[in-house]
């Protein structure tokens, strides 16, 4: 039998019981057990069923808030069924809080109150991380990057070499020798950034943005040292962590003198940099911060890109990245992008900022002790796409592409799965 | 004043002083600084937080539930309606005839979609399992408070019983979930901050 100790549990109660955050007092004061989100998550439409409601989540984190942060719990638990922190609840808080949540946020735009479900999942997982009750296969994740620099533990041989020939092969795609994929040049306008698994397992994604770039004239560079978008200590909710690799990338911008970071196609790496990297480091960012997406669509408004639709001949669909949508604004852009790259663009329905999670979030992909329950509801997904008779499935961002990879063959869908970057890369008119 | 006014108004008072620490406690406490770069307006989103999102076409909490969220709209109505007549009992306005009817009738309606919101906290095993005490209370004090409102409309001298019904409720808004009358105005704001700065909402 474990027993988590006094201390520990010290440690996890100190995120609830501060008095001075004025959402996170909110939130967990505000769920009426309504129980009206369930049919907003994609672990309770795929298998229905109490344990996975969405306020069962909430009440987890919320009953232990009362009973240690307020005078009713304190005094009466059992009338507003305030929980101890005990071994049974730290249990089920590490299996549904990591296991059965995505933190797609969907729940949170439909709960009839209001109630930010995804952030209360957060610091219940920030109250397990202070505990070190991150599951080890996600902190593994995070330590990869802690000690390499990246989340896939790349080496910078491996990189480099990697990068040498996709530069060869950008060449020959463009037909020109001074094509370059640049690498730590100081002074450049732009710093771009990859998700580790481009390098590892998806290499034209890389090639695509470099044609991109190429073609819009653009002044950029990769870095060897810090390019990685990712960061998974914003799923473990280990803070700490989440600042030191906010840190050496935010470091890399300095050193290298660049004018903005372009994040890759990644939903939770924008996120997390963007949105999160400056209150972990404390500190705005002095320099500015967009996602390949937004700077796609400027290229493409500027006419410093060209595009002919009609090399993307196939019926193309969009899975909208929760975190991109939901939690970073970029909903339109890149509809407007696919309008002006192929020829035949069908949404999925559910879309945009309602879009149903493709079960890859959440560091879903990372944890494989879940990976059934991950795959029982990417069948929603599945059954979304099928739905859209599309062939081809785009998605900015490479979680998501590694989940519908998945979902395309667990289901034999029979689709291609691509980033924005290469429906893009595919459809530019080169100027000779 | 009889006693079982007193009685009510020293509920109200201690109902109000408590809601009212909640609240400046979060207005004291204000935004948390955040120090990304917005893209979008809080401004902007406030009004699509309180009115558009809450929309039964945009929500569905609402869309997919739609006799839930009817009778949880009753409900709310006939409570908000119940409170201001407390106040016009507890100074002696006399309400007028013709409107007795229609006032007990939004009552009743208020009332049994009350009643029924609660049997199917009961009989629905995943309602169960989410439910504490708390939710039980709340619903049935606020069902039988809404009962007792449209009774006092056609006999005055149940008003004692009134009285004491609605400084229990009173007592007790603020210890349970009840007092989401104040948070639910707060997460309201919050989404409309949080989506509002990332340019989620309003949508476009
Ligand atoms: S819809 Fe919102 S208020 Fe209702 S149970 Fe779910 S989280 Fe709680
Ligand atoms: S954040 Fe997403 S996965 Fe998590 S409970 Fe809400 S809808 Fe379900």
């Amino acid at each position: 039998m474990k027993t988590y100790t006094d201390e520990k549990k010290a440690a996890a109660l100190a995120v609830l019981t501060t008095q001075a955050d004025a959402k996170l007092i909110t939130h967990m004061n505000s769920c009426v057990h309504c129980g009206l989100c369930a049919d907003s998550c994609i672990y309770y439409r795929a298998m229905p069923g109490e344990k996975y409601v969405p306020a069962k989540k909430v009440d987890l984190v919320a009953s232990i808030y009362r009973r240690y942060a307020t005078t009713t719990g304190k005094l009466f638990p059992k009338l507003t069924g305030a929980r101890n922190l005990d071994d049974a609840t730290i249990d089920e808080m590490i299996d549904l809080l990591y296991g059965a949540c995505t933190m797609c946020g969907r729940c949170t735009i439909h709960c009839s109150i209001g109630v930010d479900i995804s952030y209360v999942v957060r610091k219940g997982r920030e109250m397990l991380a202070n505990m070190d009750l991150v599951p080890a296969t996600l902190q593994k994740t995070v330590d990869a990057a802690l000690e390499t620099g990246n989340n896939m533990g790349i080496s910078d041989q491996d990189y480099t070499d990697t990068l040498e020939w996709l530069e060869e092969d950008l060449q020959m795609e463009m037909e020109n020798d001074n094509a370059k994929i640049p690498l730590n040049a100081t002074g450049k306008e732009i710093l771009y950034t990859l998700n580790p698994r481009e390098p590892k397992f998806f290499p034209l994604s890389i090639t695509a943005m470099a044609k991109v770039f190429e073609a819009a004239g653009e002044s950029w560079t990769l870095s060897t040292r810090m390019y990685d978008v990712t960061n998974y200590a914003y799923y473990s909710g280990h803070l700490e962590q989440a600042a030191i690799i906010t840190q050496r990338l935010v470091d890399e911008v300095h050193q290298l003198q660049a004018g903005k970071v372009v994040l890759a196609e990644c939903g939770h790496g924008s996120r997390a940099f963007r949105w999160e990297g400056p209150n972990y480091i404390q500190q705005a960012f002095p320099f500015e911060t967009i996602t390949s997406i937004e700077l796609m669509l400027q290229y493409i408004r500027e006419g410093r890109i060209r595009l002919d639709p009609s090399k993307n001949k196939e019926v193309v669909t969009l899975h909208d990245p929760c975190n991109l949508v939901r939690s970073g604004g970029v909903v339109q852009q890149q509809r407007e992008i696919l309008k002006a790259s192929v020829l035949r663009f069908v949404e999925m329905n559910p879309h945009g900022i309602d879009n149903l999670c493709c079960g890859g979030g959440g560091g879903q992909l990372a944890m494989s002790e879940y990976n059934d329950r991950r795959m029982s509801i990417a069948r929603i997904k599945a059954e979304q796409i099928k739905a859209t008779g599309a062939t081809v499935v785009v998605t900015p961002c490479h979680n998501c592409v590694d989940q519908l990879t998945q979902i395309n063959v667990t289901f034999k869908l029979g689709v291609q799965i691509k980033t924005l970057a290469e429906i893009v890369a595919d459809a530019i008119v080169l100027d000779k | 004043m009889d006693w079982y006014h007193w009685m009510a108004i020293a509920a109200l008072l201690f109902c109000l002083t408590s809601l009212s620490l909640h609240l400046l406690r979060l207005w004291r406490l204000g935004n948390h600084h955040d120090f990304s770069t917005p893209t979008g307006k809080p401004s902007a989103a406030m009004p699509y937080a309180f009115v558009g999102a809450m929309s039964p076409t945009r929500k569905e909490s609402a869309y997919l539930h739609l006799p839930t969220y009817v009778g949880g709209l009753l409900y709310h109505i006939a409570t908000f309606l119940g409170i201001a007549l407390f106040f016009l009992f507890l100074v002696g306005i006399e309400i007028f005839q013709w409107l007795m009817w229609p006032l007990a009738l939004i009552m009743i309606m208020g009332a049994v979609s009350g009643a029924a919101i609660l049997v199917k906290r009961m009989v629905k095993p995943q309602m169960r399992a989410l439910s504490n005490p708390d939710d039980y209370i709340s619903n049935l004090i606020v069902t039988l408070f809404q009962l007792a409102t449209a009774a006092v409309l056609f006999w005055p001298q149940l008003f004692p019983v009134y009285f004491v019904l609605t400084a229990l409720l009173l007592l007790y808004i603020p210890l349970g979930k009840l007092k989401h009358a104040i948070y639910f105005f707060a997460a309201r704001y919050q989404l409309g901050y949080f989506f509002g700065r990332r340019n989620v909402w309003p949508p476009r």
